[in-house]
């Protein structure tokens, strides 16, 4: 037993010397390292990484190879009973998805052009309220006193706040533009933004509760009595321990904000018609009854955001497991 | 015309009386729009039990502070107004007849004083006579908008003397609502503050109806009313339940226009407004109280079953749907400008998203049909071109100055999916014209109050274009039009004449319309209003709205009521 001897104790973790032993030469691996090697092991996991990637790319370029999305076609719909003509929803050659009640707009089209705008606000949106909420939560959680009086009382102030009248009134002080924005442009940037400040302190909260009984630990007090300090205990040694509140809770978060995205358009606040967004879609299809003389409308884009969604909880399924070492599988 | 077809109605009414069970017609599917055009079921059979469902309590049952269509129709059962309408179907419905009057109220003043004489034996269901002192408590109370904050104002608005001040008489205890005298028990005369040609209409409101003062309760008098019309409350549970038995102290001979047919009559609140539609479908209920038709399920349904089509009627609502043009927006200033938004609409693909032909039929008019002095014209070529008229409307925008089209704001309700579908329309077919709509979606709660009914904030933000819905309080062109195109009507805030205009040849049209006493000088001055308010192009019409009303088979005498587009309640019996 020579090999530890060789690696600087630092960044050796156990596991780490287990891979390396039928191997032939003995490197050392960091963290991040071991984690692909484990997440690549993991296929389900893989596979739903591919499919976000797959989903990142239609967003991307999707909107250029399909047509017009807001063309009409009148042709195609049954007027009398708002419903598009042919079997589910009017699926032709042309109008592979079928097409819209009422309008007979390409639901292809539509999807693929509402996957850019659903996608970017709920990835962002996500993004933002997972970072304020881990970093308040970490701090929070390990500071107690004052600070987490602070903090705690601030979430409870965002999560008593009544976003929905708020959003109301933004409706009428918002400008046409601003920030060199405009339109639809400055929507997403403002749900991004209203989304993204009001669903922190969900986030917060448990990470909060996660710290405040992970600060009471061993290991932490080991770090501590090495002498490491607040910052290095907080995010080296807590934050890796987080990691799967904080997947799990994201992936979660990922449609809970596409469909806020079309409640708050129901306010006025949101996307502008006619661009198409998959809650937008959903909700259209709800409100007005559509589920039920043409399903097609619902079932379309809720089978969209119901993949996104699996293959977010897979991806960070496996992505924890890969992080975590202790985890159990 | 009218009169006749009242002597019907009091001869079925009076055959009741006599208590003969005459057979009752077998006819079940009578036909589609047959309640349309005749009473489906005519018969006199006493007895059985007739259940209403709603999706939601209205705003109260209290006929006193009641602003909902359906609710007019309904508190008939228990409530009788100085004036109601005549139980008919067409036009003869829309005419007015005395009820708790003897006789439509007598004008005097130019039109400034009105007086009504109460029907000698009038009894309220407790056995009391009702005396003008119980019209004028009934009118008095309504003045208390924090006991009923929902009915209309027309007191508040029209009657002189203290009126602007009066706050009820909770509030005000004591104090006397001068422009209201009683000056025997059975004579009510109401001084106005100017002339008001329709004020019969007014009292047609379901606020004349006899509140006696020693039962009044306030807000929760809605559970427990006092009846003065053919059936009075058994029990009532509020947001869930209204049972009505009939009134044992109702002459029927004084009040021809509704019947004491059925021996019960329950609403149950039943929020799910689908399964409202099976219910009905399925006979388990008869009547849907709402009666603003089906929804979209039960539309397929019934539409694709020849059966089922024909139990069902089809009738236009009298209410409208259509797209204020602001002429004070630029370029929209130019009259040619809004042409051109008049002619490239495209007719159809906007009747297809307030839902299609079933739901409205292509309005071309400034009016619905329903209204006295309709008569039909098409300035802007929708029915030569229903999907728009492109060349003409590129000859508008060159006679505009702006050949190459341009840009202007659209206000819709976002939360209303029809508004939201319509704009949506609009701004496709007119981007064909090169007309090109930036889309601005307002909640419907504060859309006239906070945004498309405030002028400066049209103004300021470029919103030429709004979406906009009407139905009238009464059916002429002052009750439908005055609010949407005299130019006094032109408010700061909660403005509903978004087209902002204010034509004086228009104006002068509702002037000479206020002091008109003849009802042949009135239709004429109501098409003339029509027809001016097209010219002006501030309003683009986009459907007379209609609904599906499924008519149970088990119902008897039942007729559509023009005014309110949907089936006339006080008539019903059930076999």
């Amino acid at each position: 037993m020579a090999a530890p001897l060789e690696m600087t104790s630092e960044s050796a973790a156990p596991e780490a010397i287990l891979e390396g032993v039928g191997g032939q030469a003995i490197e050392g691996r960091s963290l991040g390292k071991i984690a692909w090697l484990r997440l690549k092991r993991d296929k389900v996991a893989i596979g739903g990484g591919i499919f976000i990637l797959f989903l990142i790319v239609v967003a991307i370029v999707g909107p250029f190879l399909v047509q017009n999305p807001n063309i009409y076609h009148p042709n195609l719909i049954n007027p009398t009973l708002s419903r598009p003509n042919g079997t589910l929803g009017g699926v032709s050659l042309a109008h592979p998805l079928g097409v819209e009640p009422v309008t007979g707009r390409d639901m292809l089209a539509r999807v693929v052009n509402g996957a850019r705008v659903s996608l970017l606000i709920a990835f962002l949106a996500t993004a933002l309220a997972v970072g304020i909420g881990t970093v308040m939560g970490v701090v929070a959680g390990y500071s107690g006193g004052w600070i987490d009086t602070i903090i705690a009382r601030l979430m409870d102030i965002f999560l008593a706040f009544p976003l929905l009248v708020f959003a109301i009134a933004l409706v009428g002080v918002m400008p046409s533009s601003a920030f060199g924005l405009s339109g639809n442009g400055l929507r997403i940037s403002l749900l991004i933004f209203i989304i993204g400040f009001f669903a922190w302190p969900y986030m917060g909260r448990i990470i909060r509760g996660q710290t405040l009984s992970l600060r009471e630990r061993e290991f932490v007090d080991a770090a501590r009595s090495l002498g490491a300090r607040g910052p290095y205990i907080l995010f080296r040694e807590l934050l890796p321990n987080l990691w799967g509140p904080i997947l799990v809770y994201a992936t979660l978060l990922i449609p809970t904000n596409i469909l806020f995205e079309a409640a708050l358009s129901y306010l006025g606040v949101g996307i502008i018609p006619p661009q198409p967004t998959w809650g937008g879609m959903l909700s259209d299809a709800v409100t007005n009854g559509f589920y039920q003389i043409d399903p097609m409308y619902m079932i379309i884009p809720g089978f969209a955001i119901f993949l996104t969604v699996l293959a977010f909880n897979l991806f960070g399924d496996g992505l924890r497991d890969a992080l975590d070492p202790r985890s159990s599988r | 015309m009218g009169l006749a077809a009242f002597g019907a109605v009091a001869t079925l009414a009076l055959a009741a009386c006599g208590g003969g069970s005459t057979s009752s017609a077998p006819t079940t599917h009578a036909g589609f729009n047959a309640a349309t055009s005749s009473v489906v079921n005519p018969s006199t059979h006493k007895g059985g039990t007739i259940t209403f469902n709603l999706t939601t309590w209205e705003d109260s049952m209290d006929p006193g502070g009641t602003y909902y269509a359906s609710n007019w129709n309904f508190t008939r059962y228990y409530a009788t107004p100085l004036m109601t309408y005549a139980s008919c179907v067409g036009s003869c419905g829309s005419k007015l007849i005395p009820a708790l009057a003897a006789k439509p109220g007598v004008s005097s003043n130019n039109n400034t004083v009105w007086t009504y004489t109460i029907k000698s034996g009038m009894k309220f269901s407790d056995g009391q006579p009702i005396t003008s002192a119980d019209v004028k408590y009934a009118v008095m109370r309504t003045f208390a908008k924090e006991v009923l904050p929902a009915g209309p104002v027309y007191f508040q608005t029209l009657l002189a003397g203290n009126a602007a001040s009066y706050k009820g008489p909770y509030k005000n205890k004591g104090v006397d609502l001068t422009s209201v005298t009683t000056p025997n028990s059975t004579t009510v005369v109401f001084h106005l503050n100017k002339p008001f040609a329709d004020f019969n209409y007014v009292a047609a409101i379901p606020q004349t109806a006899p509140v006696p003062q020693n039962k009044d309760t306030g807000s929760t008098y809605q559970l427990h009313p006092v009846s003065s019309g053919p059936y009075e409350v058994q029990s009532a549970t509020l947001n869930k339940q209204f049972v009505l038995v009939p009134n044992p102290n109702w002459n029927p001979a004084l009040d021809p226009a509704v019947h004491q047919l059925a021996s019960k009559i329950i609403l149950n609140i039943n929020p799910n407004a689908n399964d409202i539609d099976n219910r009905l479908i399925a006979g388990d209920i008869q009547m849907d109280m709402a009666g603003t038709g089906v929804q979209s399920a039960a539309r397929a349904k019934i539409l694709t079953n020849n059966t089922l089509k024909q139990s069902s009627d089809n009738p236009i609502t009298g209410f409208m749907w259509f797209i204020y043009i602001n002429q004070q927006v630029a370029p929209l200033n130019n009259i040619h400008c809004r042409m051109a938004i008049e002619f490239a609409a495209n007719k159809t693909t906007l009747q297809d998203a307030y839902g299609g032909p079933y739901q409205g039929s292509v309005a071309t008019t400034a009016m619905p049909p329903t209204v006295i002095g309709y008569s039909k014209f098409d300035l802007y070529n929708a029915g030569s071109h229903p999907s728009g008229d492109i060349a003409s409307a590129k000859n508008q925008l060159k006679l505009c100055g702006q050949p190459n089209g341009f840009t202007t704001g659209m206000a819709y309700r976002s939360d209303r999916p029809r508004d939201t579908a319509a704009a949506q329309a609009l701004q496709a077919s007119l981007a064909t014209a090169g007309i090109h709509l930036q889309l601005k979606g307002f909640p419907s709660g504060t859309y006239y109050s906070t945004f498309a009914g405030v002028p400066t904030y049209n103004k300021t933000h470029g919103i030429g274009l709004a979406t906009g819905g009407w139905g009238p309080d009464w059916p002429d062109a002052y009750g439908w039009g005055w609010a949407l195109f005299d130019g006094q009507s032109i408010g700061t805030a909660g403005n509903t004449n978004i087209g902002m205009l204010n034509d004086p040849a228009i104006n002068k049209l509702f002037l000479n319309l206020e002091s008109a006493t003849t009802a042949s000088a009135q239709a004429s001055i109501s098409g003339q209003i029509d027809m001016a308010v097209m010219k002006q192009a501030t309003f683009l019409p986009a459907v007379y709205s209609k609904a599906l009303l499924y008519r149970s088979p088990a119902l008897t005498n039942v007729m559509v009521q023009p005014t309110f587009g949907m089936y006339n309640y006080g008539t019903l019996g059930t076999k």
